[in-house]
């Protein structure tokens, strides 16, 4: 019977070897006793525990060997590696430049996709409750297709709580847009944007109450629930907010029920006011049909309530409340409120990707450019080693360990990259306002957060160890004596890693160049693609107050003054409309089919004013006086027109929700959401009644500044009491693709660092080159070499290896910028052309960087170079 | 120099170097020792004290022989030195002189 094995191996792993005989056998022994006076599953234990005793100092100490070992870790040697370190750096001021240039702006950049990443994640998990908050999304499956959306009914919010006993709170958000909405306090009028919210609001999440509290926040129709920037600007203070009146929209008198704190940047829900639930149901009379979808619903689950569970119970929730419909299936889901931010796109009715792409691909983008610099830095340091090797070589003589010189190299390199981490913090600094502007965000560096040193620390040793780890592995490795006998010759191997390192670094920047490329191109081809109608000199108007009942008058005077060509109306805008009906009808339609049209309300002119182009038909126009009338006419684009599948569509019935009406147009397609998306079918019919929406004024090319002053002045005139606002059409159209420009232009400035950075390397690596080969230059030319020949000769070296990344990097990016371009409906092709493009720019670059170093070598006079043999 | 003072788990285990007289080493001082006095001694505890008595110029030890119990491996047989012998005697003297001066002497409490 023997003690347990791991224990004894331990045992011999500590304890000092002149002592480990005596005490593993009194051990032994000990256990052999107990092994007969208590069995062998106790007798094992008690070993252990005797091991175990033995982990002392005076069990571990080794025996002093009496002889003295070389101290490679003194304060002499330590001064000495300063020393040297110092002198390399001050002797080749151009190397120790481009190398802490180098990692400097790599780590700059790092720091800052860092920073803007770190915040990105931040958003929404300020939520005391957020474990528990869950957002309720539809998944709706017809006409063979699967989609999902946060758009739901009601009074969703209000009975989940009601009928699911998990739900601890819920609540409604009007979360789609906010309404710019105008109050009033005395004489004080200003524009606020806000929503709506359910009374459990402040209860569930994390907006801390200046005044008022969360119980009763929200909770009457007349209250309103304000921010402190808000209460300021109307009343001075908070204290003097509460309980007074404010008037809102010119239309009733609402009582401030609370004040909040104003609302955090990092919040993905914006909003300076907040109107209670019954508010909105009461104003929007359609949620009573639970057919009809629109705002947010949020619930907070009970501690103990399991989310898996609730979700199944909620699945079939909607047909409580509606019948079956043939051919179509919706379900609620929930997703995890704080994750949504980053988590926001449905694909085939399931959660796929969102705003954690461009996470990822920032994140990817920053090791890729630490990488790059830490590349530059391998190299650099690898093809000088020849200039060191002799001092490796005298160390070694001297009794240097491999260890010890692993440790000075290393070191030198983490000293660079200390230098160079200092300049980046610098850098960051300088550019934070202008990478904030370009992202719209409010970063700044932490300097008071121990998490921001600790993760500036850790950067310092990883890009130190990256970057010193093979030039410390390579240089420690040189056998003195073929160094101090001069005939170091550097491997194939050794070579073919730097080779490979080069061909690395350009493969990344090529990916970039045809990325910057790509998505110029695309962002390009969105802002100047026919959209069906003319975005320019159009402006938006919204309706409201007065101008709900005097809008026939607005048309009129807008259309005698000077500038306007036409004016019509619009429940939503040009730009963005997210309305839908399913229930349309035609004659010959399949009973079973359920198709989901888009929908648009309009004024007279439409056609007119928007610019559309008429494939067949006509406008809604006053001159037939049957328009007038409800449904009774509607208009179609050309792809709803397919779906119907009229010959001769003019005159044709249609029924709209039961109702019947004729067709009298069929637009040409236009572009009424994002390219993100195909276009729908539309269709269009007349209401001049809706208490909201937007009116459309087509100005004259060139005559946009008197045709706004004019607008003013009627605006004015017929509704006093609100601002006169307006917005420009393109500008609009050009807000839907902000995130795709931030990225473009953030793109742009990475491709340019990448390839700056790559460049930078290049430049040390064909400087040094040069250097190596002055003897064989002179020679050539002595011989009778033409200065071309060998500027050619330093040349093609680089650019075989340039040529290689433009092998490997092509498909890559192909592969990397379809799967961006997939997430548009309409999109550019990829030409060979772009990665020819890429490719030319990167030799280009290359051979500017590189030429530089070979003309001045060839320009050397031969004499110079040998007469020093 | 005065003589080293001796902690009392110290002077238990020199005495027991002393009593054993040549076949003392690790674990049968233990046994020993738990034998004698009732106390649960552990074998690093004695082996640490026979470090401290062995440097404080107490005992001196030598390998022995082997044995199988013990894996072929050799024991170390401590014995004790005259200077240890002589501190046993000391600490023995200071006592009885105290004993001695003890006005009432402690009876066994056979009865109450």
């Amino acid at each position: 019977m023997k003690p347990p094995p791991h224990a004894d191996r331990l045992l011999q792993l500590f304890c000092a070897p002149h002592r480990l005989e005596e005490v593993q056998g009194d051990l032994h022994e000990e256990f052999a006793h107990q092994l007969r006076r208590v069995g062998k599953q106790k007798a094992q234990w008690w070993y252990w525990w005797g091991v175990l005793g033995f982990l002392k100092p005076f069990a571990i100490k080794r025996k002093p060997s009496g002889y003295s070992t070389t101290n490679q870790m003194n304060a002499t040697m330590i001064s000495n590696y300063f020393k040297i370190a110092r002198r390399n750096l001050i002797r080749n001021k151009a190397f120790s430049g481009l190398n802490i240039a180098g990692l400097a702006l790599g780590m700059a950049c790092s720091l800052l996709i860092m920073l803007w990443v770190q915040d990105e994640r931040s958003v929404d998990g300020f939520h005391a409750n957020g474990n528990r908050l869950y957002q309720v999304y539809e998944r709706s499956s017809y006409d063979g297709k699967v989609e999902a959306g946060y758009m739901t009914q009601g009074l969703l919010a209000d009975e989940l709580k009601r009928v699911i006993p998990e739900i601890e709170y819920a609540s409604g958000y009007e979360g789609n847009h906010l309404y710019r909405s105008t109050f009033e306090v005395g004489e004080k009028i200003n524009k606020v944007e806000g929503t709506y919210a359910g009374a459990d609001f402040f209860r569930m999440f994390s907006y801390p109450l200046v005044q008022g509290t969360p119980e009763t926040a929200l909770n009457t129709p007349i209250g309103v629930a304000i921010s402190r920037k808000v209460a300021e600007q109307f009343f001075g203070n908070p204290e003097k907010a509460i309980g007074k009146a404010i008037r809102y929209e010119n239309r009733e008198d609402l009582i401030v029920t609370a004040v909040f704190e104003n609302v955090p940047a990092n919040s993905s829900q914006q909003f300076d006011f907040l109107r209670s639930w019954n508010a909105y149901v009461k104003e929007n009379q359609w949620v009573t049909n639970w057919s009809n979808t629109s705002p947010h619903t949020l619930v907070q689950l009970r501690p103990t309530a399991d989310p898996a569970r609730v979700e199944a119970k909620i699945k079939d929730f909607i047909y409580r409340y509606k019948q079956k419909d043939q051919g179509s299936l919706v379900e609620l889901a929930l997703q995890s409120y704080p994750e949504k931010y980053l988590h926001s796109t449905f694909k085939n009715g399931q959660i796929d990707g969102g705003r954690i792409e461009y996470v990822r691909l920032f994140s990817f983008v920053a090791v890729f450019i630490l990488l790059i610099a830490c590349i530059n830095f391998m190299n650099l340091a690898t093809a000088r080693s020849t200039k060191r090797a002799k001092e490796v070589g005298v160390r070694k003589v001297v009794g240097a360990v491999r260890t010890a010189l692993m440790g000075q190299f290393l070191g030198e390199a983490l000293l660079l990259t200390f230098c160079s981490i200092l300049i980046a913090v610098a850098l960051v600094a300088v550019l934070l306002p202008a990478f904030n502007s370009l992202t719209g965000k409010q970063l700044f560096l932490p300097f008071g957060q121990p998490v921001f040193w600790a993760s500036l620390l850790g950067l310092l040793t990883l890009t130190g160890f990256v970057a010193g780890s093979y030039p410390a592995l390579f240089m420690s490795s040189l056998s003195p004596i073929r160094v101090l006998k001069g005939s170091l010759k550097f491997s194939g191997g050794a070579t073919f890693f730097r080779k490979s390192l080069v061909v690395f670094q350009f493969s990344l920047s090529i990916i970039l160049i045809v990325g910057m490329i790509v998505m110029y191109r695309q962002m390009q081809f969105v802002q100047t693609k026919n959209l069906g109608y003319d975005r320019e000199n159009l402006v938006y108007i919204p309706i409201e107050g007065d101008l709900v009942q005097k809008y026939n008058l607005f048309k009129e005077e807008a259309s005698r003054m000077p500038g306007i060509r036409a004016v019509s109306r619009m429940r939503n805008s040009p730009t963005v409309n997210d309305h839908g009906v399913s229930d349309i009808g035609w004659s010959g339609k399949d009973p079973n089919l359920w198709v989901s049209f888009s929908d648009e309300l309009v004024g007279f002119d439409f056609v007119k004013t928007m610019n559309l182009k008429l494939k067949e038909g006509r406008d809604f126009s006053r001159e037939f006086g049957a328009d007038t009338v409800s449904y009774s006419g509607f208009l179609l684009n050309e792809t709803a027109l397919k779906k119907i599948g009229y010959q001769h569509p003019i005159g044709q019935p249609l029924w709209w929700g039961g109702r019947q009406g004729t067709i009298i147009g069929i637009v040409k397609d236009f572009h009424f959401n994002s390219m993100h998306e195909a276009i729908q079918p539309l269709v269009i019919r007349l209401d001049e009644k809706k208490p909201y929406g937007t009116i459309l004024v087509r100005t004259e090319a060139g005559k946009t500044r008197e045709a706004l002053a004019g607008l003013e002045k009627i605006s004015k005139e017929l509704n006093p009491n609100f601002p006169f606002t307006y917005q420009f059409s393109d500008q609009e159209y050009a807000k839907l693709y902000k995130s795709e420009q931030v990225v473009s232009q953030l793109a742009n400035s990475f491709a340019v660092l990448a390839i700056f950075i790559s460049c930078l390397g290049l430049f040390g690596l064909a400087a040094f080159t040069a250097e190596q080969r002055t003897k064989e230059i002179g020679v050539r030319k002595a011989l009778g070499a033409s200065v071309a020949s060998v500027v050619t000769l330093l040349s093609q070296d680089f650019l075989k290896l340039v040529l290689i990344a433009i092998l490997i990097a092509s498909p890559l990016s192909w592969y990397a910028m379809t799967r961006w371009l997939d997430g548009f409906a309409y999109k550019i092709d990829i030409g060979w052309w772009v990665f020819a493009l890429a490719g030319f720019l990167a030799i280009a670059i290359a051979l500017l960087t590189v030429s530089f170093q070979s003309i001045k070598a060839a320009l050397v006079n031969p004499v110079k170079s040998l007469k020093s043999e | 120099m005065k003589r080293g003072y001796l902690g009392e788990f110290e002077e238990i285990v020199l005495l027991t170097v002393a009593v054993m007289e040549g076949g003392a080493y690790g674990v049968a001082i233990t046994h020993e020792i738990c034998e004698q006095t009732g106390r649960a001694v552990r074998l690093n505890q004695v082996h640490a004290a026979l470090e401290r008595l062995e440097d404080k110029g107490m005992l001196k030890s030598e390998m022995g022989e082997p044995t199988a119990e013990r894996g072929g491996r050799r024991k170390r047989l401590f014995t004790t030195t005259a200077y240890g012998r002589r501190t046993l005697q000391e600490i023995q003297e200071v006592r009885e002189s105290f004993w001695a001066k003890l006005l009432n002497p402690f009876r066994p409490a056979t009865s109450l």
